[in-house]
């Protein structure tokens, strides 16, 4: 390997990071939705979608002509979109205690009803955002990286290692967790458990508005952008183990990186194909995901 | 009285698991609730603790209703419960499972962790400690940081226990606290409750195990079928024909 293929290799691999970030918030949005009220949520996709527009608009003048610096809109957009994760959880509430089928009718439909009011609301055509950080690459050891997607990985890790330590520390953190555990016992130990669950959807709500806002200078925006990374969010998700913190993590920097390795070597026409067809190999000898929550048997 | 069921009736569908139930329980007792299997014992601990909605009747605690309201409210009210089958929160520590029940005495919000972290430490190590002078109390102590579901039978029963009494309660719901366990558990078992109860908790307790049922309840409430079919001290209940019929079967069927 000459130095050229070391410099590419490490470009790509951090591409790979950068965008396994977004996977990974949005995993980590499942994942919160999944384990406390058993819901597989598809309409996450759109609603990362719909996050990503409320930090949006703000920063790109398309309130009231409100030109509001970045950080702030930021915080604007995951703000609403736990807003909107409460009023949404309260909709789901009974969707969670029906079988598979009817979830996933019900999410999936919801997720129209946002795709198209985000049409009504601000148009079908999209528009590209201008980064809030210079265009210009840093370059670190032959490696050019651009400063927002450091910004994307920089911020997503600080989030990831913020909700593991709220959910092992903080008081609902822990009342969270053991309502995911077991909701019955749960509520018998006096935790009121659809509190918990809502606080659970608004935070994956708001990281994937978080994730949305991030990524929204590298990618374009549109009412249609929740699709693609809504599915590779569940891709990341199932890879991980289902419902697993760390597996979302995982499975998303995983998935991540696999597509960009794929794009970068063999050919970007395949890029889905070959992370897809990699989640289902893991799948296949180990189906409870690669971090899967251990359980251990009765003794 | 402190606890009262009144013509309690719990029906599903077809079914009426618990028919026409009244029964009361005085403040520092142990009221055991006994019958044959299916006869309504654990559906009326899921009602009293707030999980279903009784068909009819009403469940009053300290003179207030509490019939209706959801399990986390009962909770609060000062009611707590274990299950008949373990029921641990399984990714945890022992000493997680018991500073979960205390969950509700903490006043750490938030905020208050990330603006006073001073405070939230001194509070945390109260709780922490008092998490372990209970595990002490149920001797697994030793076990404190180890995953909760990786303990022997036994001690996953001490664990629920220990976990119910942090949430301070004025009451306990012990379903079935002795199956599964020897009968050396069983004495410790029985010392730990007569224990729990001189420290002015009020216990409720459906169990199988009569030799634990005769030495430590104070009153006794038989079921069959979801009828109430005798009550009182186990000396008058142990000699009732009905009682008796309930358990045995009539003398003809023999």
């Amino acid at each position: 390997m000459n130095i050229n293929t070391v410099s590419i290799f490490l470009q790509t691999i951090v591409g790979g990071i950068g965008i396994g970030s977004l996977y990974a918030l949005v995993a980590l949005g499942y994942s919160m939705q999944y384990r406390s009220m058993g819901l597989v949520n598809f309409a996450q996709g759109s609603i990362y979608m719909i996050g990503t527009y409320f930090g949006i608009i703000w920063y790109q003048g398309m309130v009231m002509g409100l030109q509001v610096p970045y950080p702030i809109a930021f915080l604007i957009g995951i703000v609403l979109n736990m807003g909107l994760g409460l009023i949404l959880e309260r909709i789901f509430r009974p969707l969670a205690n029906l079988d598979l089928m009817l979830m996933l009718l019900g999410t999936i439909g919801l997720g129209y009803v946002l795709d198209n009011m985000a049409i009504i609301t601000w148009g079908a055509e999209g528009f590209a955002v201008k980064s809030p950080l210079p265009n210009t690459p840093i370059i670190i050891g032959g490696v050019a990286l651009l400063p927002q997607m450091l910004l994307l990985i920089g911020v997503s890790a600080i989030l990831m290692v913020g909700l593991t330590v709220f959910l092992s520390k903080a008081k609902i953190g822990k009342a969270m967790r053991a309502a995911a555990s077991d909701r019955e016992t749960a509520s018998a130990m006096g935790i009121p458990v659809n509190t918990t669950n809502a606080v659970s959807f608004a935070i994956g709500c708001g990281l994937a508005a978080a994730a949305g806002i991030l990524a929204a200078p590298i990618v374009y925006v549109n009412p249609a952008m929740g699709g693609p990374v809504g599915l590779k969010g569940f891709a990341a998700f199932i890879l991980g183990g289902a419902g697993s913190i760390p597996g979302a993590i995982v499975g998303g920097l995983v998935f991540g990186v696999l597509e960009a390795v794929s794009a970068g070597f063999v050919s970007s026409a395949y890029t889905k194909g070959i992370a897809f067809v990699v989640m289902v190999v893991v799948l296949m000898f180990r189906p409870g995901g690669i971090v899967g929550e251990v359980t251990v048997d009765k003794v | 009285m402190f606890l009262d069921l009144e013509h309690l009736t719990m029906r599903f569908g077809g079914v009426v698991a618990v028919n026409d139930v009244t029964l009361s329980i005085g403040r520092g007792e142990i009221h055991g609730l006994i019958g044959p299997n299916g006869s309504g014992k654990t559906t009326i601990f899921n009602v009293v603790s707030g999980y279903y909605k009784p068909t009819s009747g009403k469940i009053s605690f300290e003179g207030a209703q509490i019939s209706g309201l959801p399990a986390h409210q009962i909770t609060g009210r000062g009611f707590a419960r274990t299950f008949q089958n373990l029921r641990l929160f399984k990714s945890m520590t022992v000493l997680d499972n018991v500073l979960v029940g205390m969950e509700r005495h903490t006043k750490t919000s938030l905020w208050r962790a990330m603006l006073d972290p001073v405070a939230t430490q001194r509070e945390d190590k109260l709780l922490t400690e008092k998490a372990m002078s209970l595990l002490n109390l149920f001797g697994i102590a030793e076990f404190a940081h180890a995953r909760a579901t990786s303990l022997p039978y036994g001690n996953q029963r001490r664990v629920e226990m220990a976990r119910a009494l942090a949430t301070d309660p004025k009451i306990v719901l012990l379903d079935e606290p002795a199956s599964g366990l020897n009968e050396t558990e069983t004495d410790a078992l029985r010392e730990t409750l007569l224990k729990i109860r001189d420290s002015g908790v009020t216990i409720f307790i459906v169990e199988h195990d009569m030799k634990l049922v005769k030495s430590v309840c104070d009153s006794i409430t038989v079921l069959d079928y979801g009828k109430k079919i005798a009550e009182g001290c186990y000396a008058d209940v142990s000699r009732d024909q009905v009682v008796i019929e309930a358990y045995l079967g009539k003398e003809e069927d023999l």
